[in-house]
């Protein structure tokens, strides 16, 4: 009798238990893999195979302890089964054998006997194909912690059915042995004998019908009708009555036929044919299983990665905020860079000055070159400071910085570069996440050479003597 | 076998390129940061089905001088040409050299082969001082395509569409941050479109991420099943020995188990978040749900998530379970045994309380403080009785995973689940309605869904995503 669905069913089960942790993105790959294998290798990706794949991978004694426990959980129902079955077949049939000389032993109760077992192994059949579990409590009080889980709850019924039966089969064959035993060793006599008034005849109807699946085997295991008139019965009755005393021992083969035929067969059959379906349900089981449904998808469907593996986000630059603006100096130098200032240069900014010059963006290096010189130029007349106006939206890159570190080797020392960022909307100060590259750039440049200043939105009104707007 | 292709996202320093980059490989890992120098080496990123790669992204740092490289690359070509010979030249000649190592980063997939991905913020004005780097890349003569992201709130779109097809094949709008899911196929298709050998890996690529993104639906919805049924069916559980329950009053002890109760429940809500979140292979949200859950309109209990999530009467009458479901609280305070005497003891519990927590008009029917037996005394909290608890779960779990599927992976911002106005579950088919209250009235019961059920109770929850889905979409 192999475990082996069964040990598939809770292997599956319990590895089942455990994907519920993993990430479905690992399981998809992990299975998608393993189908993918399985194709090249032009086997089919079945539970066993997977199982088997993932036990290899693991190692050594990868057999989840849950499986372990309960399979031997219900080695240890089967055990204490057969153990009970032995000892009671024994007893049973030493109590059913019970002769002291002065009565017979009575065919009636064997018949009796054999049909209440017979009754016994079919309602246990039927009670785990209905699936009635009288003696659930009992499992759950026996059963610990995650053994007790899962989809072998289903299951309960056919092994508890294969547990009775095996119990049952033990009881059996310890009844037989008893019995040829006491055959051997004791002088038994048979008789039979019951109230109702029943003829020999019938009588020897209803044994016939009993022994008739061995009658044509062994002829002298079904008593004939001789002998069923001359070993009858009553306990009121006269020993001198008893015909010779041979006779009463004739019934020992209809006897071990009767246990072997109507009381161990039928056992040994349901045992057989409930350890089948314990196999049977178990692969069934796997099959619906909701993991298995899982399983297969993630086996067929390709596994896809869209790029997610890299990981930069810790790897910032320093994006602190800085608030070291400073008031927009006076300066009649003004370099609008890169298209700064187009379409229209902000009055506010472009008064006062003498000298208003463009640079990056479409002009030429070659122009940047001149319009640096020019500043030069300016810069030895008087004045120190250059205001330099940059679009707030574009960040500042390393052509201004290129330009500012020639600026600084061209232009007097101690010259300083107003930065300041112009929104889109000259009316409106720029936001602030777009004021905060331009001061952490200044800072790399060096605060000695660039400081940033906001632009001035309202220009002071110039106003004539009178005070009046002019 | 034609190599797959690569497209090379490149642009201007701070108009989005790793954003569109993030979106389009679902990658939230990606560091993204409005500050020039951000992306400082190529970084490729290749979608890949079981293992091939259909095509790979690369994103790049931005042009830092352009002016000069242009200025270079006239200075060495003779004709039009020996263009992009002569740009392979510059990055032979520039590798290493500091000052254009951006531009050598950004030029080397180009050279190797890979489209052009040019974006450009859409959301500020146009300005031709770019044209010098349009200008390179039209040099190499690889295919071209350009996006107009939007990283403000302005539009300046038609300006850029009108400028950029002078220079590019293809332009499309896409905002990295907000483009819902068929946008980003339809990009996908249109990258396809720049080359015909193109054209059948982002085809396919198309086809397995709509896969993806259906059967991540059915996984999310299985992850809010199984949630619920955790929820639903929690039992806090304390025995007391005669000596700890002579010393613990009845009062203090509820109050102690439904504490534990209410931290279990919010924790096995985090739990899920936490499992959709990384379904869909978002790593990295930090959620505006304070941590603190007291005085917070997005706990769990608070009379702020019953009044956006809980169902009307009528709702639950129309549930199938209609009688048993809405007077379910009702019958079972009726039916208290031998926790009737726990009554007053929770009333006391509710004057304490206040009105905030809704989870404590839940609490009569869920307590259970039993009479001392055998020397051992236990005490039990839950599961709760309401199914309006079961709806108030479904319903922030819905929220929360339709927040989450809809977020592209360029978003940094803090997740913000703010509360819904009218119920969207009205428009629930009337089956999926009974699975669901069936399955809560079973929790409830601490009666285990056998897989059938799951089953259906999985399915139902699928077609609240497809329904709370609809209702967000016709919302607005």
């Amino acid at each position: 009798m192999t475990d082996s669905p069964l040990r598939l069913l809770l292997g599956f089960d319990a590895q089942a238990q455990r994907d519920k942790s993993q990430p479905p993105a690992f399981l998809h790959r992990r299975d998608r893999k393993f189908a993918l294998v399985c194709e090249e290798q032009g086997v089919a990706p079945d539970a066993t195979r997977w199982l088997a794949h993932l036990n290899r991978l693991s190692g050594p004694d990868a057999t989840p302890p849950t499986t372990d426990q309960t399979l031997t959980f219900w080695r240890r129902v089967n055990t204490g089964f057969a153990a009970v079955g032995i000892v009671a077949g024994v007893l049973t049939m030493v109590g059913l054998l019970f002769y002291d000389g002065g009565q017979r032993i009575n065919i009636t109760v064997f018949l009796a006997f054999g049909l209440l077992q017979l009754l016994l192994a079919l309602f246990t059949s039927m009670q785990s194909i209905v699936g009635w579990q009288p003696w659930r409590w009992l499992i759950r009080r026996f059963q610990s912690g995650e053994a007790s889980k899962g989809t072998i709850n289903r299951l309960h019924p056919l092994l508890m059915a294969r547990a009775a039966h095996l119990g049952g089969l033990c009881f059996s064959v310890s009844g037989l042995v008893t019995l040829l035993v006491m055959v051997v060793v004791q002088d038994l006599a048979f008789g039979w004998s019951t109230t109702l008034e029943t003829a020999a005849a019938n009588y020897h109807q209803l044994v016939q019908i009993i022994a008739s699946p061995w009658a044509w085997l062994w002829p002298a295991a079904a008593p004939d009708l001789a002998l069923i008139e001359a070993t009858r019965f009553f306990r009121a009755g006269t020993e001198g009555a008893s015909p010779d005393p041979a006779l009463w021992g004739q019934w020992w083969p209809f006897v071990t036929m009767l246990w072997a035929t109507w009381v161990l067969l039928p056992r040994l059959l349901l045992l057989l044919l409930t350890s089948a379906l314990v196999r049977n349900r178990a692969r069934r089981l796997i099959s619906s299983h909701p993991a298995m449904h899982a399983l297969l998808y993630r086996m067929e469907t390709p596994a896809l990665d869209t790029g997610n593996e890299h990981n930069d986000a810790d790897d910032l630059p320093d994006t602190r905020i800085r608030d070291n603006l400073l008031p927009l100096p006076d300066s009649d130098t003004l370099l609008c860079w890169a298209g700064a200032g187009e379409p229209e240069l902000p009055e506010a900014l472009r008064s006062e000055k003498k000298l208003i010059l463009r640079a990056g963006g479409r002009a030429s290096l070659t122009e940047d070159e001149q319009a640096l010189n020019q500043i030069a130029d300016h810069l030895k007349t008087g004045g120190n400071t250059v205001i330099l106006l940059t679009r707030c939206w574009e960040p500042p890159t390393g052509e201004l910085q290129d330009f500012l570190d020639s600026a600084r080797g061209i232009w007097p020392s101690g010259t300083r570069v107003a930065l300041v960022p112009l929104a889109a909307d000259i009316n409106r100060e720029p936001a602030g996440h777009q004021i905060q590259p331009w001061l952490r750039f200044a800072e790399r440049v060096g605060n000695e050479f660039v400081r940033v200043s906001l632009p001035p939105l309202q220009w002071p009104v110039p106003h004539t003597a009178s005070g009046e707007p002019s | 076998m034609t190599q797959a292709p690569t497209f090379a996202v490149v642009g201007h320093p701070n108009k989005g390129k790793s954003s569109v980059v993030a979106t389009l490989s679902q990658n939230d890992a990606i560091a993204i940061a409005l500050e020039p120098g951000t992306t400082r080496k190529r970084q490729a990123y290749p979608l890949k089905v079981d293992g091939k790669i259909l095509y790979t992204l690369v994103d790049t740092p931005g042009f830092q001088r352009p002016r000069r490289v242009l200025e270079w690359l006239e200075a060495h070509s003779v004709s039009a040409s020996d263009h992009a010979d002569t740009v392979k030249a510059f990055v032979t000649q520039h590798q290493g050299d500091g000052r254009f190592v951006d531009e050598c980063e950004l030029l080397t997939p180009l050279l190797e082969g890979a489209g052009i991905i040019y974006v450009v913020d859409g959301s500020v004005p146009y300005s031709a001082e770019h044209e010098a780097e349009m200008t390179i890349l039209r040099w190499t003569g690889r295919p071209s395509l350009a996006l107009i992201n939007s990283i403000g709130a302005d539009d300046f779109s038609a300006t850029w569409q009108a400028a950029l097809s002078q220079f590019f094949q293809v332009v499309r709008k896409f905002d990295a941050v907000r483009a819902p899911f068929d946008q980003h196929l339809s990009l996908l298709r249109a990258f396809g479109q720049l080359e015909p050998d193109w054209e059948d890996p982002l085809e396919q690529a198309t086809h397995y991420l709509s896969g993806q993104r259906q059967q991540r639906r059915r996984q999310a919805s299985a992850l809010v099943a199984r949630a619920l049924e955790d929820m639903m069916s929690f039992r806090e559980k304390r025995t007391l020995t005669a000596s700890q329950a002579a010393e613990t009053s009845d009062g203090s002890l509820a109050d102690q188990l439904r504490q534990h109760w209410y931290r279990h429940q919010r924790q096995r809500e985090q739990t899920l978040r936490v499992d959709i979140e990384h379904l869909y292979q978002h790593q990295r949200i930090r959620r505006q749900e304070a941590e603190l859950e007291w005085h917070s309109e997005h706990d769990l209990f608070s009379e702020d998530s019953r009044k956006a999530w809980s169902v009307s009467k009528r709702y639950l009458a129309t549930a199938g379970f209609g009688a048993g479901a809405v007077s379910g609280a009702g019958i079972d305070a009726l039916t208290l045994g031998s926790s009737l005497g726990a009554g007053a003891l929770v009333g006391g519990l509710i004057g304490a309380a206040g009105s905030y927590f809704y989870g404590d008009r839940l609490a009569l029917p869920a307590l259970n403080i039993g009479v001392l037996r055998d020397g051992l005394k236990t005490a039990t909290f839950g599961p709760v009785q309401d199914s309006q608890f079961g709806y108030v779960v479904l319903g922030r779990a819905i929220d929360h995973w339709w927040h989450i599927s809809h977020r592209n992976h360029a978003g940094r911002e803090l997740l913000d689940l703010e509360p819904a106005d009218h119920h969207w579950l009205e428009s629930l088919d009337k089956s999926s309605r009974q699975d669901i209250q069936r399955a809560f009235d079973k929790c409830r019961k601490r009666r285990p869904l056998d897989e059938r059920q799951r089953e259906k109770f999985t399915a139902a929850i699928e077609q609240s995503m497809a329904v709370y889905d609809d209702w967000r979409l016709n919302r607005t």
